[in-house]
């Protein structure tokens, strides 16, 4: 008997021969994941009705910290310390590669074919696949989108701007016919900080370039993104945005356009459940659109963000966790989540054209058009290296310490060290 | 050496053991580690460990944004300090007079002191917003605090001088009520005004409790963290990164163990150094007295 004792032991402790063995018995997983806000958290149900599905499987919910930094470093300290302590986790779209890289994922490759991700925005697939693989299960969705006073714009016969130097001559008008020193002309998030990266792609997509090429070379077009910067600079100094865009952040930018004290506000689709409040001063008179693109660049495209679902390498019931996974990816599942009014936004396409949720939520064909056209950011391994290293040279630029020929020399010089040992 | 004198000091090694074993544990192999950890290339996440010696350091010193942050640091320390220690011990010596209310303004002095950084600084976020905010509204002026490349160090502070000015405070009031009252009634037989009372027997008494404050507040400094990276996250443009933010960027986030146990490596030893000038000051004070 001693033996069997042995090997059980040997199994249990050997990572990557245990995980594929669900033995028989109970199973308890255990899902980190961070609160949801709002009316009613619709999780716990959720949780519920998946073990009633499931027979023998018992769901744990743990809450995460709120803040994104906080989470990374949760997981980072015990992925690595490689504890199975928890064996499904919600992450930020932007870790998952690295986590993938790191070999703290589960590959999902085998359970979750392209056909079942097929229904999920392009951008949210892109942002769960890596190397081929498939190691995440998309849940939900975000999208960088252009918020425009509808009643102001229309008092001057204008459209939303399709392009940022139609948004300045808009900016110019409308505030010239307002006459309200206190009226703003566009807001957004210039702080330091993983906003400010999210900005500026933005304008690098509009004016045709990128951070990464396609042959994964740093700022392929170097003349073109110094233009986007200047450009940006250009809104502080002109006073088209206040100065203090500069420390912004996404609710520093929103409240403002919320109490009506400004014309365009770039921000996420959860800000407009916040501007259709019953006591929002701007309730029925915000309009969404397209992030602009720039003259001479391209059309313009909203960055995505969001969270997915993944396995913990190290789980032992992988069978269980990968279902969980898929069950809460699933579509009766993000109706749910939708349903419950939160302002989460689902992943799965179909849902934002269901009329069930459109007569609830009438903007969400709109929210479809604006994610269908977004674009994810780099897909990389390395790309909190690449964000935290171009975080305070863009804000270098936008504060006028630096020229950003300047800006962007040092941070390619930065990049280029320290990619150069690890590619 | 007798029997008796082994013994003795058998049984005085007997008795420190528990206590050098535990620090050692808890603080001289963590700092060994990290020691260890700033000689090599070490990211986990592409599965890169390889000894490179001094390379770290060597990279460090023609770095700018290490220059950078050593600047913030020293700056943001020196300031702090100076200004936590004056208005530290006016507040005391405010305090001392003070005839009515003095419980309720010791507790509204230890309010500010207890709140947790991050709550202070989500706190002065809001003092600090460029248009709905206290201080602008006070000011009369649209300063964009946070967001100026001029201004965001001087706001974070401000901050920190009126979180921990308090401490300041408390510890000299402590040692206020201590001076004899004798003391004073001498002086003011010998003739001595308001002014010389002050400078030749009031400071002087509180001059080793002074050290002290400066000694703790300077090594709280050196560390600061919370209140940039709540505030500013290091910006505009590092204008407020020190090196602890630096070094938590590298360690936590781009997961760069070595490399950012090089910068932990450089802040011991700038918090060791000056530690060690303090300690041999507060030798020579202790002689003195």
């Amino acid at each position: 008997m001693r033996w069997v004792a042995l090997v059980l032991a040997v199994v249990v402790l050997l990572p990557g021969c245990a995980e594929r063995h669900d033995g028989p018995g109970p199973v308890t997983l255990v899902f980190k994941h961070a609160k949801i806000l709002g009316p009613s958290d619709p999780i716990p149900g959720l949780l519920r009705e998946f073990e009633r599905r499931n027979p023998g499987v018992t769901v744990r919910s743990e809450p995460l910290t709120w803040t994104s930094d906080e989470q990374h470093q949760f997981y980072v300290i015990n992925l690595e310390g490689a504890s199975p302590t928890f064996d499904v986790l919600m992450l930020d779209v932007i870790w998952v590669p690295e986590f993938a890289q790191a070999g703290w994922l589960l590959d999902l490759s085998p359970w979750v074919t392209r056909d079942e991700l097929a229904p999920h925005f392009p951008a949210a697939v892109a942002a769960a696949t890596w190397g081929g693989r498939v190691w995440g299960v998309p849940w939900n969705m975000n999208v960088g989108v252009l918020y425009y006073r509808a009643d102001l714009l229309a008092k001057q016969g204008l459209a939303p701007p399709r392009t940022w130097e139609e948004l300045v001559t808009q900016t110019e008008r409308v505030r010239a016919a307002e006459g309200d020193p206190r009226l703003d002309g566009v807001l957004w998030q210039g702080k330091q900080y993983e906003g400010l990266v999210v900005n500026v792609l933005e304008h690098f997509w509009g004016s045709g370039t990128a951070l990464i090429g396609e042959d994964e070379r740093v700022l392929p077009q170097v003349d073109r993104a110094a233009a986007a910067l200047t450009f940006m600079r250009g809104l502080v100094e002109r006073g088209v945005s206040p100065p203090w865009v500069t420390a912004g952040d996404e609710e520093l930018t929103r409240r403002p356009f919320g109490d009506g004290r400004a014309v365009f506000v770039r921000s996420w689709p959860y800000a407009l459940d916040l501007f259709e409040q019953p006591d929002s001063p701007v309730r029925g008179r915000v309009g969404i659109a397209a992030m602009p693109g720039h003259v001479g660049g391209g059309p313009g495209a909203g960055a995505t963000g969001g969270f997915h679902l993944a396995v913990n390498r190290r789980t032992r019931h992988a069978e269980a966790a990968v279902a969980l996974v898929r069950y809460l990816g699933g579509e009766p599942a993000q109706r749910a989540l939708t349903a419950a009014g939160v302002a989460l936004y689902p992943t799965r396409m179909a849902l934002y054209h269901d009329p069930d949720i459109v007569r609830a939520r009438p903007q969400m064909p709109r929210f479809h058009d604006l994610a269908l056209a977004a674009r994810p950011r780099p897909v990389t391994p390395w790309y909190l290296m690449l964000s935290t290293t171009v975080q305070p040279e863009f804000s270098a630029v936008l504060v006028g310490v630096k020229t950003p020929r300047q800006a962007l020399d040092q941070a390619r010089h930065r990049l280029e060290y320290m990619l150069g040992g690890l590619r | 050496m007798t029997a008796r004198q082994r013994a003795d000091r058998l049984a005085g090694l007997a008795f420190v053991a528990p206590a050098a074993l535990t620090l050692a544990a808890l603080a001289l192999y963590p700092a060994l580690w990290v020691l260890w950890l700033s000689l090599q290339q070490r990211v986990p996440i592409f599965g890169i460990a390889r000894f490179v010696g001094l390379d770290h350091f060597a990279f460090l010193a023609t770095d700018p944004r290490f220059w950078n942050a050593a600047r913030v640091t020293l700056v943001f320390t020196g300031v702090s300090v100076v200004l936590e220690l004056v208005l530290g011990m006016a507040a005391a010596l405010a305090l001392q007079r003070q005839r009515v209310g003095r419980r309720l303004a010791l507790s509204l002095l230890l309010l500010a002191w207890a709140l947790p950084s991050v709550v202070t600084a989500r706190l002065f976020e809001w003092l600090y917003h460029p248009s709905a905010g206290l201080v602008n509204i006070v000011l009369g002026r649209p300063l964009n605090w946070l967001g100026d490349p001029t201004l965001a160090l001087a706001g974070l502070i401000l901050a920190d001088v009126w979180r921990t000015m308090p401490f300041v405070a408390l510890l000299c009031y402590a040692r206020l009520l201590t001076i004899a009252p004798e003391v004073y009634e001498a002086a003011r037989v010998d003739g001595a005004g308001r002014l010389a009372t002050l400078t030749f027997v009031t400071l002087p008494l509180l001059r080793s409790i002074l050290l002290v404050a400066l000694l703790f507040r300077t090594l709280d400094a050196l560390r600061a963290f919370d209140l940039m990276y709540v505030l500013t996250g290091g910006g505009p443009a590092n204008t407020t990164e020190t090196l602890t933010v630096y070094a938590y960027r590298s360690l936590f986030q781009t997961l760069q163990l070595g490399f950012g146990s090089a910068i932990g490596v450089v802040i011991f030893v700038l918090v060791m150094a000056v530690a060690a000038v303090y300690l041999r000051a507060l030798r020579r004070e202790g002689a003195a007295a």
